[in-house]
């Protein structure tokens, strides 16, 4: 459990330490339950037959981080269809399966990136007729383990070499501005939000009471479209607040106008995390951007490496993304999105537990994004986006093997340009 | 042929004079080391008589008759092999055009020579050329032109050709396609419900009309009966009925609705009339290209743009299942931020690619010059030499529908080649005679004297 965070300590030593055979991962004694429906077991035969044609992908005797259901020490995934069928230790492999030898390494849904550039062009529905499946950078970006990210207010897969199955959610969110310098904004914001609230009121009165002398339906013509799905919870506010100034009048917002929210920024969050908490938010954080502490202020300001730790001590759910969610070819490496899961490895090194960062790339970043149905945990029924990795996923010096995205092998460290070379594991095909 | 004839005297006023030409009648020989007929094997060591536009003969053993001119380039390492066909040249049309659909416009519109630029071609050994269409979207169709023509206003060889579709990948330039379909697919419906509506009612009027006839034959028996008895009533009855259907009588042909200018080139491409040349720059449109086109199988061309075509090794095989004609810029390439190389003709011609055209990698004189140096990288890293030659000759002269002007050099075809100084992959190596329908269009030494 220490271990990781004690190799953190100094990151850019990376070359000078001599890589170990196999890296030590940052052992998780906790094999919680074994995830395997005894049902299951009795119709595997029948679904083998009835689909024979259908490849099945087989990730075999990996240890099973699956988020939401513990770890599973030796156990196979099995997906179809692009869907995960099985995970269990006793799991038979069909014949004619893709099998990936996954002994000795850890297996992991693959990492939700709440915000990326560069990887995915255009915006909205866009996506879909912009994206370069052949990119370097998204082959980088599967290389850091990332097989979903959020781009143009769009949510996509990862789909290395092909076009289908990219698009996941198409504008999960409305930003909405709410900062402690634009009391104009927020007072015009509040008017709308107002507005659309009494529509609200008069369309529910009008349903409950339909008397044709009241007159028709009220229009929703005045009302914006988007406060109005806010209210009614069909969409989600996104708010950039940093500052504890910004973050308490996020707060006040929210209590006054209850919503589906994220925060983003929250760098003085852990000051306020009890009221934070409160108002049922997520937040999106980077725990290695700095802030500096206002010495006048008479109270808790700045940043904390320990923001993480505390806002998961409140029950706050959170999503990490490094500050700069481009792929770079320029500047200092490891501060980028290629280095998504080092920059979990510093809410650890605050105090985080290992499976909360874990969580915090997965489940909780899929849960802002809206897909949480689909991906961020390895469940049965849920896409097949799996990493493989030769280590414990917070250890730098680990990288991913594979990556599997809608059930497809769209990354193999052996085969792919780029890191191969780097402590070199033979081709499985 | 009959074209040729016709355009024979535009072609070969300026050279009428050059002592280099064989006068009417009067044989024209090249003897070289060695002859690349890109048909089967070389012929080392031989001779090609020209006579009256054709070679008459060629091979080791030729009788050379009396009077002939005798150009003798042996112990040189001279080689004379079909010229070369610029498949595509962008750099010979006025290029201010943007993004947009303006499929009437054919690029022989908007040509753009120097004075000298046919003749620094012709000192390349390029005889054909394909002229694109400047912008993107659909700007336009195709032209052929020869590079024995006037500057700076050359007559097309042809000049109407393929349409020039480009894909973004991007909503705006795969909707431009997708619209183009459309628009395309709802003209081809009028037409055809227009034509259902007109064969019905051609139909219809066809049984009155027989309907009618038997009634008179009827009427006439009756009046044969009756005789002139009803006569009177009978014969103004019958005037007002023809009369009215006069009036009501489809016509004879079908006219079809009027299709756009604009829209007929598109109309005909999804007809399968006409082949499209798809611009692509990357693997990634390949797949947006296939996106868009759905179950319509119309790509029958594919041109990979010069700009980022590194990562089109991903999509080789795609390209070969779907029998499409592949235009590549000839060079290496080299994946970015790695240290891969690629030779994507070679990776193309091995995944099944069959009518492969090697563009010069620059679209520019300068590419055209070093056109010869970057083939030959190609084939020091492994690409198949007689491919490799045939991807900048008798390819793209298939590609451009002129493969009667182009073709593998045999006795009794078109005498249509060019005469190196050495070996074609050999950049050292120049031409010393570009022959076009059994005249020299280019001597070097002429020009070196001059």
């Amino acid at each position: 459990m220490m271990l990781a965070p004690f190799f953190l300590l100094f990151p850019v030593l990376q070359e000078e330490t001599p890589p170990p055979e196999v890296p030590a991962p940052a052992e998780e004694e906790t094999t919680e339950e074994i995830v395997e429906d005894p049902e299951e077991e009795a119709d595997e035969e029948e679904e083998e037959e009835a689909e024979e044609e259908s490849p099945y992908l087989a990730i075999v005797g990996g240890r099973v981080h699956t988020v939401t259901r513990g770890t599973l020490p030796r156990a196979t995934v099995l997906c179809k269809n692009g869907r995960i069928m099985k995970i269990g230790s006793r799991v038979r492999v069909p014949e004619g399966a893709r099998v990936i030898d996954a002994k000795g390494h850890h297996v992991y849904p693959g990492l939700v990136a709440v915000n990326s550039s560069g990887v995915v062009s255009g915006s909205g529905t866009g996506i879909r007729d912009s994206f370069d499946p052949f990119s370097i950078n998204v082959d980088l970006a599967l290389a850091g383990g990332i097989t979903t990210v959020q781009a143009g207010n769009a949510v996509a897969k990862l789909t290395r070499g092909s076009l289908d199955g990219l698009l996941t959610a198409n504008g999960p969110w409305v930003t909405l501005s709410y900062t402690s310098t634009s009391p104009g904004g927020r007072r015009g914001l509040r008017a709308s939000l107002d507005k659309a609230r009494d529509h609200m009121r008069a369309a529910r009165e009008h349903e409950l009471d339909p008397d044709p002398d009241k007159g028709d339906p009220p229009s929703d013509k005045e009302v914006d479209s988007n406060h109005l799905a806010l209210l009614r919870g069909e969409k989600t506010a996104r708010f950039n607040a940093s500052g504890l100034k910004d973050l308490l009048a996020v707060c006040d917002f929210l209590e006054e106008y209850p919503m589906k929210s994220v925060v983003w920024g929250g760098q003085e969050a852990w000051a306020c995390a009890g009221r934070l908490g409160r108002t049922g938010t997520s937040l999106v954080i980077s725990p290695r951007a700095k802030r500096q502490a206002d010495s006048r202020l008479n109270r808790d300001s700045g940043w904390s490496i320990e923001n993480a730790a505390i806002l998961h001590a409140a029950g706050i759910p959170f999503a990490i993304i490094p500050k700069r969610a481009s792929i770079d070819r320029g500047g200092i490496a490891g501060r980028d999105l290629l280095a998504l899961a080092m920059e979990a490895a510093f809410a650890i090194r605050g105090g985080l537990p290992q499976k909360e960062a874990l969580r915090a790339l997965t489940m909780d970043a899929a849960g802002i994004l809206g897909v949480s149905d689909r991906v961020g945990s390895l469940e049965t029924g849920k896409d097949a986006d799996i990493i493989v990795c030769d280590g414990d996923l917070f250890d730098y010096r680990t990288f991913v093997q594979w990556a599997v995205v809608n059930g497809k092998v769209v990354y193999d460290k052996a085969t792919a340009p780029y890191f191969a070379h780097i402590r070199p594991r033979e081709s499985q095909d | 042929m009959l074209s040729a004839l016709l355009l024979a005297p535009v072609f070969f006023a300026p050279f009428q004079e050059d002592e280099a030409q064989a006068p009417r009648g009067r044989a024209l020989v090249f003897r070289v080391d060695r002859i690349e007929t890109l048909d089967g094997e070389a012929l080392e060591n031989a001779v090609v008589l020209v006579r009256e536009g054709i070679i008459e003969k060629m091979g080791r053993a030729v009788v050379i008759p009396d009077r002939a001119v005798v150009h003798d380039l042996r112990g040189q390492g001279s080689v004379l092999m079909p010229p070369l066909v610029l498949g595509h040249a962008g750099f010979l049309v006025e290029d201010s055009r943007g993004f947009g659909r303006n499929s009437r416009h054919t690029a022989s519109d908007s040509l753009w020579l120097d004075e000298d630029t046919l003749e620094d071609l012709r000192a390349e050994g390029v005889l054909l050329i394909g002229v694109d269409p400047p912008g993107s979207g659909i700007p336009g169709r195709t032209s052929v032109i020869s590079s024995v023509s006037e500057s700076p206003r050359p007559e097309p060889v042809i000049g109407d050709l393929h349409l020039k579709v480009t894909l973004d990948a991007s909503t705006r330039g795969k909707d431009a396609v997708r619209d183009a379909f459309k628009n395309a697919e709802e003209a081809i419906q009028k037409e055809s419900d227009a034509r259902a509506a007109w064969e019905k009612a051609r139909k219809e009027w066809e049984e009155k009309e027989k309907k009618k006839a038997e009634d008179a034959k009827k009427a006439g028996e009756d009046k044969k009966k009756g005789e002139g008895k009803k006569a009177a009533e009978g014969k103004p009855e019958d005037g007002k009925k023809g009369a009215g259907e006069e009036e009501k009588a489809p016509p004879e042909e079908f006219t079809p609705p009027e299709i756009g200018a604009d829209l007929e080139p598109i109309v005909e491409w999804v007809q399968g009339k006409r082949v499209a040349e798809i611009w692509l720059d990357n693997a990634a449109e390949w797949l947006h290209w296939r996106e868009v086109i759905g179950d319509r199988e119309h790509a029958r061309g594919i041109v990979f743009r010069h700009g980022q075509t590194t990562n089109l090794f991903e999509i080789a095989d795609g390209v070969a299942e779907a029998g499409v004609r592949v235009d590549l810029p000839a060079r290496m390439s080299f994946l970015p931020y790695t240290r891969l190389r690629c030779n994507l003709p070679a990776e193309f011609l091995a995944a099944g690619v069959e009518n492969l055209t090697l563009s010069p990698a620059s679209d520019s004189l300068t590419g055209v010059r070093e056109w010869r140096a970057r083939l030959a990288h190609l084939v020091a890293e492994g690409l198949d030499r007689s491919a490799a030659l045939k991807a900048v000759t008798v390819g793209p002269a298939v590609s451009l529908g002129v493969e009667d002007r182009v073709a593998p050099l045999a006795s009794g075809g078109k005498a249509n080649f060019m005469v190196l100084d050495g070996d074609p992959l050999d950049p050292v190596s120049q031409v010393r005679f570009l022959v076009a329908d059994g005249e020299v269009v280019w001597d070097r030494s002429k020009e070196e004297d001059a």
